[in-house]
C-alpha cells in the first residue's frame, strides 16, 4: 500500500500536472506513477462530476437533481475508463507503442485530475454568480476539460513514445476498438441469453413430460 | 383461539369503518387537472374548472342540435350557436338560458333564402351577425334582427386558382369590420375581406419548414418516388378569435405539436410569446401508442381578456390556458362519456365567466365553472398583465395554499418582494418559482448588499493581518540576525 500512495507519488502527480511532457516520460521509464492513484482520481472525477450535476445552482444547472444517480454515473465512468485503457492498449500493442497497460491507465487517470478541482470550484462558484456571469462558469469548466484532454493526449503520446499525428491516429483506432468491444460484448450477452433460454425450455419440457 | 379470532374481527371492522370515514375524492371531477413544472414533469393540480351545466337543443326545447360546429358570444351577451346539421343559428339569452330566436332563413331581396351547413358564426362589435354558410359557398352578413346586410361570395383574385371553390368554415370580424375567413382546402392562410366584401389577400400564412434531412431525401428521391411521397404542405387553420387590439389568435394542427396557435398582428406576422419551453401547442409529452397518443390537435381558441387565452385540443379533449407570456396556467378536460368530458370537441367560448365547449358529436355544449383555484389564477394573471403586480401577491398567496408548488405563484410573490426591496425573501420565492432571470436580479442586489455591509471589516482585517505578518517576519529576521551575530563572526 505504502508503495502506491507514498508522498513521492503524490508529489510527482503535481509535477506531472505542470510538466506533462517530462512527467509522463519518467512515469514510463522510471515507474514514477501509481495505478491506484490513477483509479482514485477517476473515481474522484466521477464523484465531482455528479456533485456538479446535483449541486450546481439552478441558474446554470439544466439537470433535474433528482434524476442524477452518482453510483450509476460512477460505474459508467469506470466502465468507460476500463474500455479506454484496454482498447488503447490493444491498438498500441500492434502499432509499436512502448507503453504498458499500467502506463496507459496512469496517463488517462492522471489526465482526469484537473477536472476534480475544476468541478468543485465551478459548483461552489455557481452559488455566487448571476445569470449574466454564467459565462465564467462555462469558461472554467471549458478550460478544465481542455486541460484534461491535453494532459491525456500528452500522456498517451509520451508513454508510447509517439508523434502527435500517430497519437491521434491510434486514438481514432481506439474508439473503433471500443465500438468493436461493445459490439462483441452485446453479441456475447445475447448468445448466452439464447443458450440460457434453450436450456430453460429444455428443462420445462422435461418437467412437463415427467 | 376463539379470543384471537374475535379480536381480529374487531380490528378488521374498525379498519373498515376507519377507511369508510374518508370522503371519496376520486371521481369528483371526471378528468385530470395538471400542469408541467420547470423540468417538464407532469404535476397534478387542483381542478381549475369543474363541469357545471349542459346546454343542448333538447334542454332549450327546440329539438336536438345536429353536428354543431361553432359558437360565439355577442357583445350584448347572447350566445350564438351554428347548428350546422339543422341549417340554423340558435340564439340563447345570457341570464335566463332561454332561446331568444332561431335564425333559419332571411329575406334576400324579396325572396326567402336559407342556409346550407353553416359552420361558422361571429358577431362583430357593431352588432352584425356573420355566418360562414359553407355549402352555399358564401358568408352571409345579417343585422341581429335578421335583415340582410350583405353577402360575400365568389372571391376574385389572381392568387386564387381557376378551379378554386370558396367554402368558408370559420369567420371572424375585427373592429374595422374586416372579415377573416378560414376556408376549406385553403393552405395559403386566412382569407381577408375588406368592409365592402371584396377579397384583399391572405393573412398569416404558415410556412412549411423542411428539416435538412427531409431536404436531403427530396434531393435524392427520383421523380416517381417524389410523386408517391406525401406532399409538404402547410396545415390549415382550424379556429380563430380576435382580441381587443385587433390581433388575431389562430389555431392550426401542428404535426410536431409545438405551436398550435399564432397571434397575428395586423400585418399577418406571428407575434406570440412561447414562454420558457418554446411551446404553445398543448401537451409537452404525448408518447405511447394508439389513437390517444401523438401531439395535441388544437382545434379552437378563445381570447379571454388580459392576455389570457385557452386552446381546445381535440386529440385528448383538453383545454390549455396560457397567459400573454406563454406560461401554461392550467390544464383540464378529457375525452370520455361522463358528463363534463367530450367526444368531438369543436369550439370553445367564454360566457359569463364560464368556459363553454361545444361537442359536435354529442350535440351539446358543456359549461365549466371556475373553482377558487382557477379564478384566483385568472385574477392574479390579469392583475399582472395590467401592471398591478403588487395587488396580485395576496391572490398568489392563496393559490399557494391550494397548490404549494405553483411556480407562477412563487414567481409572482418573489417579484413582489423584489420590488419591495426584500432581496432574501425574493430569492427564496424566485428559486421556488424556478425563475432564472429574476432570481439573478435579486441575487445581484443581495450580493452587493452583503459586500457593502462587510467590505469594511474584510479590508480592515486584511490590513491588520498583512501588517501582523510583516511585523512577525521582521522580528524573526532580526532574531536570526542577532543569533548569527552572536555566533561570533
Amino acid at each position: 500500500m505504502k508503495k502506491y500512495f507514498s508522498r513521492e507519488k503524490w508529489q510527482y502527480l503535481l509535477y506531472t500536472m505542470s510538466h506533462p511532457v517530462d512527467g509522463f516520460y519518467w512515469i514510463r521509464h522510471q515507474d514514477r506513477g501509481s495505478v491506484p492513484i490513477a483509479i482514485l482520481l477517476v473515481i474522484g472525477f466521477s464523484l465531482c462530476f455528479s456533485l456538479n450535476r446535483i449541486g450546481a445552482n439552478f441558474i446554470v444547472n439544466d439537470v433535474e437533481p433528482t434524476t442524477v444517480d452518482s453510483l450509476e454515473e460512477l460505474s459508467g465512468v469506470l466502465l468507460l475508463y476500463a474500455l479506454l485503457c484496454v482498447s488503447n492498449w490493444s491498438i498500441t500493442c500492434l502499432m509499436n507503442g512502448e507503453g504498458r497497460m499500467k502506463d496507459i491507465a496512469i496517463a488517462i487517470g492522471y489526465g482526469c485530475a484537473p477536472l476534480i478541482p475544476v468541478f468543485l470550484l465551478a459548483t461552489a462558484m455557481s452559488h455566487v454568480i448571476t445569470e449574466e456571469e454564467a459565462a465564467f462558469y462555462t469558461l472554467i469548466i471549458g478550460v478544465g476539460i481542455a486541460y484534461a484532454v491535453a494532459l491525456m493526449l500528452i500522456g498517451i503520446m509520451q508513454v508510447h513514445n509517439y508523434t502527435l499525428g500517430r497519437t491521434l491516429l491510434t486514438l481514432l483506432l481506439t474508439f473503433v476498438a471500443i465500438l468493436i468491444i461493445i459490439f462483441v460484448g452485446l453479441l456475447l450477452a445475447d448468445l448466452i441469453g439464447q443458450v440460457y433460454n434453450f436450456l430453460r425450455s429444455l428443462y420445462t419440457e422435461i418437467i412437463f413430460r415427467m | 383461539m376463539k379470543h384471537i379470532i374475535k379480536r381480529t374481527f374487531t380490528l378488521l371492522l374498525a379498519l373498515v369503518l376507519f377507511l369508510l370515514s374518508f370522503p371519496v375524492q376520486a371521481g369528483a371531477v371526471p378528468y385530470d387537472s395538471y400542469n408541467y413544472d420547470y423540468w417538464e414533469n407532469v404535476v397534478q393540480t387542483p381542478a381549475p374548472y369543474v363541469p357545471d351545466s349542459v346546454i343542448s337543443g333538447i334542454s332549450l326545447d327546440i329539438g336536438a342540435f345536429s353536428k354543431p360546429q361553432d359558437i360565439c358570444v355577442a357583445p350584448d351577451g347572447d350566445l350564438y350557436i351554428a347548428d350546422t346539421g339543422n341549417n340554423r343559428i340558435v340564439v340563447v339569452e345570457e341570464n335566463t338560458l332561454e332561446v331568444v330566436r332561431v335564425i333559419d332563413s332571411f329575406d334576400n331581396s324579396g325572396a326567402e333564402d336559407t342556409f346550407n351547413a353553416p359552420t361558422g358564426v361571429c358577431v362583430s362589435e357593431n352588432n352584425q351577425l356573420y355566418i360562414a354558410d359553407r355549402e352555399n359557398k358564401r358568408i352571409v352578413v345579417l343585422e341581429l334582427d335578421g335583415t340582410l346586410v350583405k353577402i360575400v361570395e365568389n372571391p376574385q383574385s389572381d392568387v386564387l386558382g381557376d378551379n378554386f371553390v370558396f367554402k368558408p368554415l370559420k369567420v371572424s370580424v375585427d373592429y374595422a369590420d374586416r372579415i377573416y375567413c378560414i376556408a376549406q382546402n385553403m393552405f395559403q392562410g386566412i382569407m381577408v375581406f375588406e368592409t365592402e366584401g371584396q377579397f384583399s389577400g391572405f393573412f398569416g400564412t404558415i410556412n412549411v419548414n423542411l428539416s435538412l434531412w427531409e431536404k436531403f431525401w427530396k434531393k435524392v428521391a427520383t421523380k416517381e418516388e417524389r410523386e408517391n411521397q406525401t406532399l409538404y404542405i402547410a396545415t390549415e387553420f382550424t379556429g380563430m378569435d380576435i382580441d381587443e387590439d385587433g390581433f388575431v389568435y389562430a389555431t392550426n394542427i401542428d404535426e410536431t405539436g409545438e405551436q398550435g396557435v399564432r397571434r397575428l398582428n395586423p400585418r399577418g406576422e406571428d407575434v406570440i410569446k412561447k414562454g420558457r419551453n418554446e411551446h404553445v401547442g398543448g401537451d409537452l409529452w404525448s408518447g405511447g401508442s394508439g389513437a390517444y397518443a401523438g401531439p395535441s390537435q388544437i382545434t379552437d381558441v378563445v381570447y379571454r381578456g388580459h392576455g389570457i387565452y385557452s386552446l381546445l385540443d381535440r386529440k385528448r379533449g383538453r383545454v390549455f390556458t396560457y397567459d400573454h407570456e406563454g406560461n401554461l396556467l392550467y390544464i383540464f378536460g378529457g375525452l370520455g362519456t361522463q358528463a363534463g368530458t367530450f367526444n368531438t370537441p369543436s369550439a370553445i367560448e367564454q360566457w359569463n365567466n364560464q368556459l363553454l365547449v361545444l361537442d359536435a358529436t354529442r350535440n351539446e355544449i358543456y359549461c365549466f365553472a371556475p373553482t377558487e383555484y382557477g379564478s384566483l389564477i385568472n385574477e392574479a394573471v390579469a392583475l399582472r398583465h395590467d401592471g398591478d403586480e403588487a395587488l396580485a401577491v395576496e391572490l398568489w398567496q392563496r393559490v399557494l395554499e391550494l397548490d404549494e408548488n405553483n411556480e407562477l405563484a412563487n414567481t409572482g410573490i418573489g417579484k413582489a418582494y423584489l420590488s419591495a426591496g426584500d432581496n432574501e425573501m425574493a430569492m427564496k420565492y424566485l428559486k421556488l418559482g424556478m425563475n432564472r432571470d429574476y432570481y439573478s436580479v435579486a441575487f445581484k442586489r443581495y450580493r452587493s448588499e452583503i459586500l457593502r455591509r462587510y467590505l469594511g471589516q474584510v479590508l480592515t482585517g486584511a490590513v491588520v493581518i498583512t501588517a501582523g505578518i510583516w511585523v512577525f517576519l521582521k522580528i524573526r529576521e532580526r532574531k536570526e540576525y542577532s543569533r548569527e551575530g552572536g555566533s561570533g563572526k
